[in-house]
């Protein structure tokens, strides 16, 4: 490596930092005993679940903690100049001229009134007196770089008229125009779709090598380091409690959190039993909470003893870049790691039900958007009606007891798959049946016997309970509409339900913002699942959680699921996380189901082409497995107005396996093809060919 | 092979208005002998070097030690630096050899790096080193053979068609007039993981040349 | 038990009704303009409930060697024209206000007019919002027209109109404040409903089949009471406005009775005859009233929208 080869002083180097905020209950501390350095051309991530502090440190590295936000104490350096103390001035010195940041939300440093070009070049301009012309000359460059498609055009258009990947490239490109020295990247790729993550993740590792940068990247998503780092930072409550290269924390991590954070994210490997998820028990203390003179982490560590609750571990090198915040970790072995009774579920075979009647049947379902033109004509009603054809020609059924997973990015119509199903919209097309009732019929015209057997539990956990009833009125409120038990007896069956998501009864009285983000999701599954339903279609419920939370959270509904015998639609985002919880998945684009099959059928080739993109795009926690690179370029087109032919014909990586570079994709709809009873493939690539095709991912 | 490849990113810079105590820490914290100085945007407006941050004891002569005090305390950069008329620059597209010449030119051992009046980079003697070694293979392992050859076409070839023909490559090389006779020309060259004594013998049997030197480096 | 997120020991204990008052009060006595709003108002609650017994006289009493007296030990504000005790007409109007409505001579309703007003401006605002918001549609097409077509009118001359039309009295005044402050409160209303129509627990009543009244009153109104508390102080203090001016334009409630209005009214001519205060006083009236609802709305909604 010819980077290291001066042994350069690191571009930033943190000691010690400690950073509080300012609340009505008095100062606290939010970060405490950060400590760590980043060279040039060197990511280092910033790893850890909400609250932990990460952002602070990001934001503190800077001093952009607002007016309640102090650093306390420990040294800050950049490029050998202390940075703890500096005004304002100096500071926004610094951050226009040698330290860039971008934001999870690129609408946040974009402003919306401005079209791009100008917002680019006035970065050269204003700051560094380059003359206009070169300055969009340079801007124009700097897009390219960042593989922006149609560069000359994006300059002259507005923030919202590009897609969110694209704009985050934008903001990217702003952050280098400045050859920033160091570039603080907070979770800049959450707000995306897996497969545009990955287009900005590899374009963020190309940029590092190129411009020498040093790069502190905060993030909560364990594959996405695994991706882009080069050493890691694992904050847990504050502090930092491992570090090392990625390499070795994911190959050997040394702190008990580390090895539970491992457990407990789903790793796409090649077998079923590798995705078993075992989540951390306990939850993470707020700040004032916080153990003082003991291990932090000690109350949910499966290790701790006297020594960790009555002493503070401090940093300690266990071999050379590799520190752990533990007394004991050179004789804690991961490997003989058992989980502790209860912590996971026992998951009985679910062999049988494949002869079974499907629950639900639907067939070519089609739900449809009208959208008003904005035509002079349609004023007067003659306009062309246009349409966002969100669900077309969805063909799907679940025998009882199952579960199926749909898949797909954002805006390929899973969501309103599921509003159509449970009533909330109402399809123009196609057979839909429920235990032999017709749900094509808007809730509203439902009977309650139908009502109280689909029910559904959903993505938000801050907005799924209303924040004006205590938890026990709200699961109470099914029970007592459907009367699923007298009256006199609601308070028991609420007490029940709470007992069966494992919360105890003193949450009857708690309103929902004295509630954790889990046992929110908890309580919305207790609600769902009250007037006992055979189906419950599940929409997202961990995709807001944090991944200790979520793998409890998922171990409990695969729990409740088992106990009441009922049929489930998980829709996820992410193939990694339905894998352990379907026995069948689906995966959508553009409106249309364009795989289905049992979930082991879909992980394995043959693979529909757009299935083999989202697998190899998803981030995976494991710096050692093989994954192919497969990018889809462009964004997913209108539903408005969809391809014609094969709707995934114009991001397809695989049509030149097709004679004509796949001519027939434009032209005709694909046929299902069937690799087995219950697995088809909806592409114009015959089987044998798919059937050729390598496993996306391979782990050593 | 150009300046851009070998230069250090992102330097550690100083403002003009910065203290020589905070900079002479800064130098020492990061153990950089040269301080661009700059504006906002990376503008250039001098340069520092430790040197330069040496006082001449004639100008403290005549002070007392309170005011020597206050002398250094108020002393900022802007005093000391070089000012950006004077200080010597380079593209980042120029050969290295061309940046080499200019520092031996003006007997300097830097030289910022520009894009405009931006400074992106800074070029050190150090780099110039480290150049010299990867031009010479020399942070690999290998076998280092320096052959003596007449200065004439064809020569050159004749070496590494040697090497080509016994399925070999050439790490690296380089070949500079033999010093004090310009009739003759030293080609060095690193050959890897070919055993020594195999490659000795191909090299001694090229007819007019001499291998004046072979040895192994870790 | 393992495996869960309980078993953490829970340091915040359930905090007890009488807890979570008292946070909320604290709250409120952060901001220093909420506490000297709430001080104001305060004083006239206590000034108006307490009336009879912080005077030796009755509002209508009159004394014809006293007639347009200033300050004195006898009269604490001065008489006005009739020889009546200024301070006394006082605290009885401020009672008509804040604590108690005549329907008839004798028929009171307890809370005063103004409170009244915005009440019944609040109930059938909401309703209108609520529709307007959730059902969305040609519900909310007609709905929102309608209230334009009302806000388009100048409010003075849209209160004249229906006095006039209804004719001066105390419940006729609670139907004119109520009628003049439904469009804004309804206006209100639809934009917080716009918002928390798309929460999840929204979508969740639905899928359980809920009427939409249910959803529109039991879901979604709780959770847009904050703004509306706030709305409703203001709207109070417009409403003391209101009843000032009508009062002022002889349209208020009939004399005798201690108005501020038309005690503005009464006292205005002898101003430039060297009495004041007959004016003077029920305008201080008016304005701190209104001033004092104005702080504590806005103490009470920076306050509440800090730290959330």
């Amino acid at each position: 490596m010819t980077m290291k080869r001066h042994g350069h002083a690191p571009i930033l180097k943190l000691r010690n930092a400690a950073i509080s905020y300012e609340t009505r209950y008095g100062d606290i501390e939010a970060v405490r005993n950060v400590s760590f350095q980043v060279d040039r051309a060197e990511t280092f991530g910033v790893v850890g679940e909400s609250g932990c502090g990460k952002s602070t440190v990001a934001f503190g590295i800077v001093d952009f903690l607002g007016p309640n936000g102090k650093i306390v104490g420990g040294s800050i350096k950049f490029q050998g100049r202390e940075l703890i103390g500096r005004s304002q001035e100096e500071l926004r010195k610094l951050r226009g001229d040698q330290i860039s940041m971008v934001y999870q939300d690129p609408m946040q440093a974009l402003n919306p009134s401005v079209t791009i070009g100008d917002q680019l070049t006035e970065v050269l301009t204003v700051h560094r007196g380059i003359a206009k012309k070169e300055a969009r000359g340079k801007s124009i460059r700097m897009l390219e770089r960042v593989y922006m498609p149609d560069p000359a055009n994006v300059m002259e258009r507005y923030p919202h008229q590009i897609s969110g990947g694209q704009q985050q490239r934008v903001v990217i490109a702003m952050a280098l125009l400045n050859n920033p020295a160091l570039l603080i990247m907070d979770e800049p790729t959450t707000a995306l779709d897996v497969t545009v993550e990955a287009v900005v993740l590899d374009l963020i590792e190309d940029l590092k090598h190129d411009f020498d940068t040093a790069i502190v990247y905060i993030t909560h998503d364990l594959g996405v380091v695994a991706r882009v780092c080069n050493r890691v930072g694992v904050m847990y409550a504050g502090e930092m409690v491992e570090v090392g290269s990625v390499e070795a924390i994911y190959d050997a991590p040394q702190h008990p959190y580390t090895q539970g954070l491992m457990r407990c994210v789903p790793k796409l490997g090649s077998t079923k039993e590798s995705s078993i998820l075992y989540p951390i028990r306990g939850r993470v203390p707020a700040p004032k909470d916080r153990p003082e003179g003991a291990c932090i982490f000690a109350p949910r560590c499966d290790y701790s003893t006297d020594r960790c609750h009555n002493e503070k571990p401090q940093l300690r090198e266990l071999s050379p870049g590799h520190s752990a915040r533990c007394f004991y970790s050179e004789t804690i072995d991961p490997s003989t790691w058992r989980p502790p009774d209860g912590l996971v579920p026992e998951f009985a075979s679910r062999a049988g039900g494949n002869g079974q009647e499907p629950i639900i049947r639907l067939k070519d379902l089609k739900t449809y958007y009208e959208q008003e033109s904005r035509s002079v004509l349609s004023l007067v009603g003659l306009g062309e009606k246009l349409y966002v054809k969100a669900v077309d020609d969805v063909s799907l059924q679940v025998p009882p007891g199952k579960t199926l997973g749909v898949v797909g990015e954002s805006g390929c119509g899973k969501s309103t798959l599921a509003k159509t199903i449970i009533g909330l919209e109402t399809p123009r097309a196609g057979e839909a049946q429920f235990l032999g009732f017709d749900i094509t019929v808007p809730v509203s015209e439902r009977d309650v016997k139908l009502i109280e057997e689909l029910q559904m539990v959903f993505q938000n956990p801050d907005s799924t309970m209303n924040p004006s009833y205590n938890v026990g009125h709200q699961i109470g409120r099914p029970l007592r509409r459907f009367n699923v038990v007298p009256s006199d007896q609601v308070r028991d069956e609420v007490v029940r339900l709470l007992r069966a998501v494992r919360l105890d009864a003193s949450y009857c009285d708690r309103l929902p913002r004295q509630l954790s983000g889990g046992e929110k999701q908890r309580v919305g599954i207790a609600r769902a699942f009250a007037s006992r339903p055979d189906l419950v279609l599940c929409d997202e419920p961990v995709s807001a959680l944090d991944v200790s939370v979520q793998a409890a959270v998922l171990n409990l509904l695969m729990e409740i699921q088992q106990e009441y015998g009922t049929t489930m639609m998980f829709i996820a985002h992410d193939l990694s996380v339905v894998r352990f919880f379907s026995d069948y998945v689906a995966v959508m684009y553009l409106g249309h189901i364009v795989e289905i099959g049992p979930a082991e059928d879909i992980y394995a080739p043959p693979y529909q082409p757009y299935t083999e993109a989202l697998l190899s795009a998803v981030p995976i926690p494991d710096p050692t497995a093989e994954q192919k690179h497969i990018r889809l370029h462009g964004t997913v087109p209108s539903a408005l107005n969809p391809p014609s032919g094969c709707v995934f014909h114009t991001r397809c990586p695989r049509r030149d396996l097709l004679p004509d570079g796949g001519k027939i994709c434009e032209q005709d709809v694909p046929p299902w093809q069937h690799n087995s009873d219950e697995h088809r493939i909806m592409c114009h690539i015959p089987l044998e060919e798919l059937r050729k095709m390598d496993p996306v991912v391979t782990s050593r | 092979m150009f300046v851009r490849d070998y230069m250090t990113r992102h330097p550690v810079m100083g403002d003009p208005t910065m203290s020589i105590v905070e900079a002479q820490g800064i130098m020492a914290e990061t153990s950089v002998r040269h301080l661009p100085v700059v504006e906002t945007g990376k503008q250039l407006v001098g340069l520092v070097t430790r040197q330069r941050m040496r006082i001449p004891p004639t100008d403290l002569a005549s002070l007392n030690v309170w005011e020597i005090t206050r002398f250094l305390s108020n002393l900022t950069l802007q005093d000391v630096m070089v000012k950006r008329d004077a200080v010597i620059t380079i593209e980042p597209d120029v050969a290295l050899e061309e940046a080499a010449q200019v520092m031996t030119r003006h007997r300097i051992g830097c030289l910022p790096v520009m894009d405009g009046n931006t400074v992106i980079g800074i070029i050190t003697e150090i780099d110039m080193m480290a150049q010299l070694t990867d031009l010479l293979g020399g942070r690999t392992p290998g076998i280092r053979a320096t052959v003596r050859m007449p200065n004439r076409k064809g020569e050159l070839a004749k070496l590494i068609g040697a090497i080509a023909d016994n399925g070999w490559g050439i790490y690296a090389s380089g070949g500079v007039q033999t010093p004090k006779d310009p009739s003759h020309w030293d080609c060095v060259i690193k050959v890897r993981n070919v055993p020594q004594a195999e490659l000795v013998a191909v090299l001694e049997r090229i007819e007019g040349q001499k291998l004046i030197d072979v040895r192994q480096q870790h | 038990m393992a495996g869960t997120e309980q078993t953490m020991p829970k340091t915040s204990a359930q905090p007890s009704g009488l807890a979570r008052l008292w946070e909320g009060i604290s709250i409120l006595f952060e901001s220093k303009i909420a506490v000297v709003g709430l001080l104001i108002i305060l004083f006239w609650i206590f000034v108006a409930i307490f009336a009879p017994l912080l005077t030796p006289y009755t509002p209508t009493e009159q004394d014809y060697t006293a007639q347009n007296e200033a300050p004195s030990a006898r009269h604490p504000l001065g008489t006005d024209s009739l020889g009546r005790d200024i301070w006394t007409r006082l605290i009885y109007g401020a009672r008509v206000v804040l604590v108690v409505l005549p329907v008839t001579e004798t028929f009171w309703l307890p809370l005063g007019t103004a409170l009244w007003g915005v009440l019944l401006g609040l109930l059938v605002g909401s309703t209108l919002g609520l529709m307007g918001g959730y059902l969305g549609g040609w519900v909310d097409e007609v709905v929102m027209r309608l209230l334009d077509a009302m806000m388009a009118f100048p409010v003075v001359l849209l209160y004249m109109i229906i006095i006039a039309a209804v004719g001066a009295s105390a419940t006729n005044v609670v139907l004119a404040i109520a009628i003049v402050g439904t469009p804004g409160i309804a206006r209100l209303v639809r934009s917080l409903t716009l918002d928390i129509r798309t929460r999840d627990y929204v979508r969740a009543a639905e899928v359980r089949g809920e009427s939409p009244w249910y959803i529109m009153f039991v879901e979604i109104l709780p959770n847009a009471r904050g703004p509306i508390i706030v709305d409703a102080m203001l709207r109070v203090g417009y409403a003391i406005f209101a009843m000032g001016t009508l009062g002022f334009l002889g349209l208020g409630l009939p004399p005798p009775s201690p108005d501020w209005g038309s005690m503005v009214a009464k006292g205005r001519q002898y101003i430039l005859s060297g009495s004041p205060w007959a004016a003077l006083w029920p305008s201080v009236a008016i304005g701190s009233l209104v001033v004092g609802l104005n702080l504590f709305a806005d103490g009470l909604s920076e306050e509440s929208t800090r730290y959330q």
